[in-house]
Formats: C-alpha cells, structure tokens, sequence
C-alpha cells in the first residue's frame, strides 16, 4: 500500500500544482491586444479577448454588450482611427485582474470623428486558459477635440 | 521489546505524502470566501451615504488605499484627496440618489454598475449632475473596498 502513496500524492496535487494562472504581465497584454484588435476591427481577436457578459461602459455613460460592441466595429458604424494607450496599474487576482490607465482614442461614430483622452478601467477574468475582458469603463479627462464644434 | 525503524526507502513516500498534503490544505484555506452581494450592496449604499456626510471614518473602511477616483468632470482624486475634499467642504455632496444596475463578483474583485443622481455644491455653486458609473470593489480584509470608480454625465445631466 505504502508504493502507492506517492502516485496517490502525485495524482491529486498534479492538477493543483499545474493549473497556470495569468500573471500581471499577460493581463497588461490582454489589454493592449485588445485595443490593436478594436484599431483593426479585427473581429476574431476581440471575440477571443472579450467576454460573452462583457459590459462595456463608454465615456458616454451607457454600456453595451459584448454583441453590441462587436456588432458596431464589425459594420464600421464604430471605426477606429487611432488608439493610443498606456497601462498605469495592475492588481491582480487568482481568476481576475483590475487594470487601470489611460487611452487617447480618435474614432468616427456614425460618421462623427471625434477624439478623446480617457482614464479607463478594464476588469479581466481568467477563464479558459486566458484573459478576458469582463468590464470596461472609463471617463473623458480632458477636453475632446471635436470637429463639430470647431 | 520491537522498534519500527523508518527505512530511507519510507523517505520519499512520506515527503511526497506531505507535500501533497500540504498543496491539498493550502489551496482550501489559502481561498478566503468573497463577501456576499448583499455586503457589497450595503457597502456601496452606505458608501453614497458616507459621501453626502463627509464621513471620513466611514470612507476610510471603504475605500481602497489604492482608490482612484476619477469624477465625471475628469478631476482625479486618490483616497486621501477624495476623503480630504469632503472634509474640508471643498466638495459637498448635498444629496446622492443611487440605483445599481448591476453586481458581478469575480472571486475577490466585483463591479458595480449603475445610475445616480447627484447634487453638489462646488465653490458655492449647486449642480445637479445625472451620471452613469462604473465601480470595482476589492475584498480586502474581509470587507469590500472601492479602489475604482469611474463616470459620465448623462445626456439629460447639466454640462
């Protein structure tokens, strides 16, 4: 019986010890991965990085689905033209992380261009073996520049 | 009189055994429960009320150390600037109408969403601000902690 103590060992803190989890490192990746996909519109990444009950809360003050967001940068009503991005904190978690920073952002909307500097926050979970955004929000900090009222 | 012997080749057997052991218990105890929803709700409550009564003790026990605040207008406040701007009447919250949308709780992490009315005197001037927020809470020894807090005016809110 004593011979199989270690394999009974081995057995159960196996998947213990091996479950990796995201480091704070992947997680500021996550983030900056998802603002390329968002600039490319790149549909497929951002249904990687995005969470199915991803609330996504806009400097507008209403929040969309993870459906909704998608739906407007795949039809263009949502267009990118420039995203400009710094990670300033990650505080990480066993399955989440708080990453908090700021974001210059230029996108057209419904034909408007407008650009904006933000301080956001996004809260990522850890499931399926990678990050996913679960919630983004975020406030104007400074004066936007908007062409319509030029 | 018998003596059992422990042989070297028991060694491995029994370290193997502990180290086991050991991953088994530490993984039960070292994952504290979260606070509940209903905690997290009260927390949230009373911290609008805390607000409204500049209540410096109160916002002490539920603002993260690391809180970054960042109002509706852009200003960013860390704890100590927030608590101290209600202390000093710099900013006076006159009257707070909250209404949560939603709570998720993520393990220790949860993410408050929601509208509220606001009333507030800066230098001297009432405005009465509509706003959309977005709030991350920590639990921290054991209580819930805001460390975020971000928002927007809402397109029937004064400018």
């Amino acid at each position: 019986m004593n011979r199989l103590l270690p394999l009974v060992a081995l057995l159960l803190a196996g998947p213990l010890a091996a479950a990796p989890r995201g480091d704070a490192a992947s997680a500021r990746a996550a983030i900056l991965d998802r603002f390329t996909a968002a600039l490319h519109a790149d549909v497929a990444s951002l249904e990687r990085l995005l969470a199915d009950d991803l609330e996504y809360c806009s400097f507008r003050g209403t929040c969309q689905t993870k459906r909704q967001y998608i739906g407007e940068v795949q039809s263009g009503v949502l267009k990118y033209q420039s995203i400009d991005p710094s990670v300033e904190r990650v505080k990480l978690f066993a399955d989440s992380a708080v990453v908090l920073g700021r974001v210059t952002v230029t996108a057209t909307r419904a034909g408007v261009e407008r650009t904006v500097s933000l301080m956001y926050a996004g809260v990522l979970a850890w499931r399926d073996d990678r990050w996913q955004m679960t919630t983004w929000t975020s406030t104007i900090v400074e004066p936007a520049v908007d062409p319509q009222s030029k | 009189m018998k003596t059992r012997r422990t042989t070297p080749r028991n060694v491995p057997i029994v370290i193997a055994t502990i180290a086991a052991m050991t991953m088994l218990c530490g993984t039960s105890f070292a994952k504290e429960p979260s606070g509940s929803e209903a905690a997290l709700r009260a927390s949230e409550l009373r911290r609008f009320e805390a607000n409204v009564n500049a209540d410096a003790r109160a916002l002490g026990e539920l603002l993260d150390d690391g809180l970054e605040y960042v109002h509706s207008n852009g200003a960013l406040d860390s704890k100590q600037s927030f608590i101290e701007s209600l202390t000093t009447g710099r900013r006076d919250y006159a009257s707070t109408e909250a209404s949560i949308e939603t709570i998720r709780i993520l393990g220790d992490v949860a993410i408050i969403r929601g509208t509220a009315k606001v009333t507030v005197i800066d230098a001297g001037a009432s405005r009465d601000l509509h706003i959309g927020y977005t709030d991350v809470w920590l639990w921290k020894d054991n209580r819930w902690q805001m460390t975020a807090w971000r928002s927007a005016r809402l397109p029937d809110s004064v400018k």
